[in-house]
């Protein structure tokens, strides 16, 4: 018999290998063809503590990390009882069917229904290839692949390339993991049901490295930072990259440089992006403002974790919607994306820059810690640039006024060098030609159609708005609306839902402002309306009530984890029948 | 044809008051860089918040007039991304000692190829007159009533520790005088830093023109070694009777892009990445 899916939990303290070793285990299904989702739990201490990494594959789209655990790895006891225990059921995933695999060392523990213990002398193999316990992981991964008999050579490849080609900690790894393959299947026998693999393979992908290469496809040229979990990601990717992308990587004294940079360097006519978490975002705040005031382009970099204030570093949540379309003072044009999974935060992160230079705005690109962590298998890329950058005048232009009041609030930029142009950009209120209004005497009426020509660019940006994604909404009763990161989990509780006879459908906001109008038709007769927010009030429901009065019930999270289907689906239904 | 002074004479009258040290600069930095033979349009005049700071909208050059404290970051990123361009970062004390501290001391110690001008009058000039982070211990201001009790930081040390390979300091009093000190910042490859003191005439009644005029004396009448870092602390740490002016301390180095293979090519320029299959094999 064949099986469709698998879901993995390699668990264990920090330093053990969790996540490395997961990340192998990941590799291997998305060279088997197999579309794989993980997800990362873990603290900030290098050392010690409780992490663990799941690992979902299947033959058929995968949009969450799932609920059902068919097989763990337990790195240290703790972690064993952990995972096994129904009580706890860690991360909202429901406990353990399946196997558990660990280390004879271990000693006693609690044992429970249903689970098939699989002792291994992890420990023992391992010190036959370096003199402490450190391959254990290894060790446990082949157990794994023995358990489901898939090809070792492919196990066998990954390894090689995590440990850098041939060399020999490469080739001790290999011959650690076979030892677990040969043990797991001599002594415990294999599977019996067969994982369904195919010859595709496919790239497997965090959101920050995904945001990093859409934005170079689409001409980024410079990359200003500070580090902050989860906006590193994306900083690691492009600063190891830079040669062969040719994009300047800059880590910067503090995030008011990181952007004030960003936005001189694209008021210099390249591509430069900045980005942070909400805490280094703060920092960022008034530079936001300036750049729409001097009308310079500019792509924000959002990753949200749980706040407020250092709050759970290494946790996720979408508590920064408000922070984001708040920021600055005065009214402005701005855009905020937030995709929904990593392909399309790679489309976004190139649209965010289209926009940003089309409107002379600041773009967001607003994602989470669980999109700018986990790792997606995503077929392609299309990796032709897009690259649309607005108008930029020559020299010949005669009477150029670099804030010309024209119709649709657009003004053509004159960069820096270009011959006879000379202008000033002001931070200050300014007339069409730059000239600040803001000393001595105030002009009220310049400054009124200076703020109408700004704002009207808003206006010209709503014709091109992209329509609201949605999902089963055709025949649903009931709308669930989310943004962003919780596409796939929410969908998949839609199913459930939907296997249940109750007819739910989802809307999927990924442009979160400007507000897109669409949604007010996208619920018009359904039943009941349902926010999905990783959040405590509500965030999405609190701008899109004021915006476009559509409102609901808000079923939420604010743990620091993510949403796992069947608590989502459970929770929905509860609300729809509430 | 030859560039002259004219070339930057912009549209926009100053409107600083009448006596501000603040028009002394308004003549040397435009002369300097018309000296030099460098276009109007190839220069770019970089600023935060203040009095001096709205420099940028009298002088008929590219202007980018920021705000507040955050002239520097912009400044040097307006340099990486079009290393053509000459890039003038222009502003007040506050600006730059109190909110652009660690901007002024990060830039100092990349070496960024920019000239930083600072219109030092001791005070918040803008804000109509509160103790600045230059103010002399027992000044009274709006925000001093009883008298300064913080003591001044001093500029040119900090620039010196921060390993700044040019830094400098002038008097609006001596046009001519900062005008050489201009270009010479400006023709230095890498960050070069210039303290000016330019009387508040309205604000700053410690500081007079006629205080600095008593007081100034120009170091390349003495035999000051610009070379020597230990002589320039001690030129930065006089004051009282005599205070040096012209330049302290000259190095070479090598600036930020010499140093980034990214920067190699003028990034401006640089052609864009066209990502083919092999940049996305890593993933698979
Ligand atoms: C973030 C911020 N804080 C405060 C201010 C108010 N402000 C404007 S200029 C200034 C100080 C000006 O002093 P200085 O930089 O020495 O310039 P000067 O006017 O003396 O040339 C202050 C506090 C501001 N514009 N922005
Ligand atoms: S207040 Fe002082 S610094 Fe400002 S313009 Fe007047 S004299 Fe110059
Ligand atoms: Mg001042």
């Amino acid at each position: 018999m064949d099986r469709n899916e698998v879901i993995i939990r390699v668990g264990g303290a920090a330093g053990e290998g969790v996540q490395s070793a997961g990340l192998i285990i990941a590799k291997v299904f998305s060279r088997n063809g197999l579309h794989t989702l993980t997800y990362n739990y873990y603290q900030s201490i290098i050392r010690g503590g409780q992490s663990w990494y799941q690992i979902r594959a299947s033959k058929n789209p995968v949009k969450s990390q799932g609920d059902d655990l068919d097989i763990l790895i337990a790195l240290n006891r703790d972690a064993l009882e952990r995972h096994t225990n129904p009580r706890i059921n860690e991360g909202g995933a429901s406990p353990l069917k399946g196997i558990a695999i660990y280390d004879s060392s271990i000693g006693n523990f609690d044992r429970h229904e249903g689970i098939k213990y699989c002792e291994i002398p992890l420990s023992q193999i391992a010190q036959k290839y370096s003199k402490n316990t450190l391959l254990k992981n290894t060790v446990a991964i082949g157990a794994v692949f023995g358990h489901l008999a898939m090809d070792f050579e492919i196990l066998a490849g990954v390894i090689r390339d995590q440990f850098g080609g041939k060399g020999q900690i490469a080739e001790l790894n290999v011959d650690a993991a076979r030892d677990g393959y040969n043990y797991f299947a001599e002594k415990y026998g294999k599977a019996d049901k067969v994982l369904n693999t195919s010859k595709t393979r496919y790239y497997l992908i965090s959101g920050g490295e995904s945001a990093g290469l859409g934005a170079v496809r689409n001409g980024l040229k410079a990359y200003f930072g500070y580090p902050m979990t989860p906006a590193s990601s994306i900083i690691h990717y492009l600063a190891s990259h830079s040669k062969s992308f040719d994009v300047f990587v800059k880590i910067t004294e503090d995030e008011i440089s990181a952007i004030t940079m960003a936005i001189g360097a694209n008021y210099t006519g390249i591509r430069a992006m900045t980005g942070s978490s909400g805490g280094g975002f703060a920092l960022m705040t008034e530079a936001v403002g300036m750049a729409a005031e001097m009308e310079i382009p500019i792509v924000i970099y959002e990753a949200q974790r749980a706040g407020p204030s250092t709050g759970l570093p290494t946790k996720t949540e979408q508590g920064d919607l408000l922070q984001v379309i708040g920021a600055s003072q005065g009214d402005f044009p701005k855009a905020v994306f937030s995709p929904r999974n990593v392909k399309e935060t790679y489309y976004m992160a190139g649209e965010a820059l289209n926009i940003a230079e089309k409107y002379q705005m600041p773009v967001f690109l607003m994602v989470d810690l669980y999109l700018a962590e986990h790792y997606e298998t995503v077929d392609g890329f299309d990796l032709e640039s897009d690259i649309e950058r607005g108008e930029f005048a020559k020299g010949d232009e005669k009477d150029y006024r670099r804030y010309e009041f024209t119709a649709d609030g657009i003004s053509m930029r004159a960069l820096p060098g270009t011959k006879n142009l000379m202008h000033n950009e002001d931070s200050d209120e300014h007339d069409e030609k730059g000239d600040v209004v803001s000393d001595a005497v105030t002009d009220p009426e310049i400054r009124n159609r200076i703020m109408e020509k700004r704002m009207r660019k808003m206006e010209t940006y709503m014709k091109e708005l992209t329509p609201t994604p949605t999902y089963r909404m055709d025949d649903a009763e009931y709308a669930v609306i989310l943004w962003g990161s919780t596409q796939g989990v929410v969908e998949e509780a839609v199913d459930i839902l939907r296997n249940k006879g109750i007819k739910a459908g989802a809307i999927e906001v990924n442009k979160p402002f400007p507000v897109n109008p669409d949604i007010k038709n996208l619920v018009k007769g359904k039943k009941k309306v349902i926010f999905v927010e990783n959040n405590y009030t509500g965030q999405l429901r609190r701008i899109i009530s004021s915006e476009i009065q559509v409102t609901g019930t808000l079923v939420r999270k604010y743990d620091g984890e993510c949403f796992y289907p069947g608590a989502l689906a459970s929770e929905l239904e509860k609300a729809i029948k509430e | 044809m030859a560039i002259t002074m004219a070339d930057y004479k912009g549209t926009v009258k100053a409107d600083w008051c009448p006596g501000c040290g603040n028009y002394a600069q308004l003549t040397a930095i435009p002369m300097a860089l018309s000296q030099l033979g460098i276009s109007p349009d190839n220069a770019v005049i970089v600023s935060g918040i203040g009095c001096s700071s709205n420099m940028p909208e009298y002088m008929r050059a590219y202007g980018f007039h920021g705000i507040h404290g955050r002239s520097l970051p912009a400044a040097q990123a307006i340099k990486w991304a079009n290393k053509d361009l000459t890039v003038v970062a222009y502003g007040g004390d506050g600006d730059g000692f109190n909110e652009g501290t660690q901007h002024f001391y990060h830039c100092a110690r990349r070496n960024s190829d920019i000239t930083y001008i600072v219109s030092d009058n001791q005070i918040f000039g803008l804000t109509t007159g509160q103790a600045s982070p230059t103010s002399r211990i027992g000044m009274k201001t709006k925000t001093t009533p009883d008298g300064n009790i913080e003591p001044p930081i001093n500029p040119l040390s900090m620039a010196l520790s921060a390993g700044a390979t040019f830094v400098a300091r002038e008097f609006s009093g001596d046009v001519r005088h900062m005008q050489e000190t201009i270009k010479k910042g400006i023709q230095h490859k890498g960050f070069a830093f210039i303290d000016v003191f330019s009387p508040c005439v309205t604000y700053n009644k410690d500081n007079t023109y006629d205080f600095f005029r008593e007081r100034v004396y120009r170091l390349e009448d003495e035999k000051h070694d610009t070379t020597d870092l230990i002589a320039a602390f001690k030129k930065a740490g006089e004051w009282g009777d005599r205070i040096p002016t012209g330049i302290l301390y000259q190095r070479e180095a090598a600036t930020i892009s010499d140093v980034d293979p990214t920067l190699k090519e003028n990034l401006i320029r640089s052609p864009i990445k066209k990502l083919v299959p092999e940049d996305i094999e890593e993933f698979l």
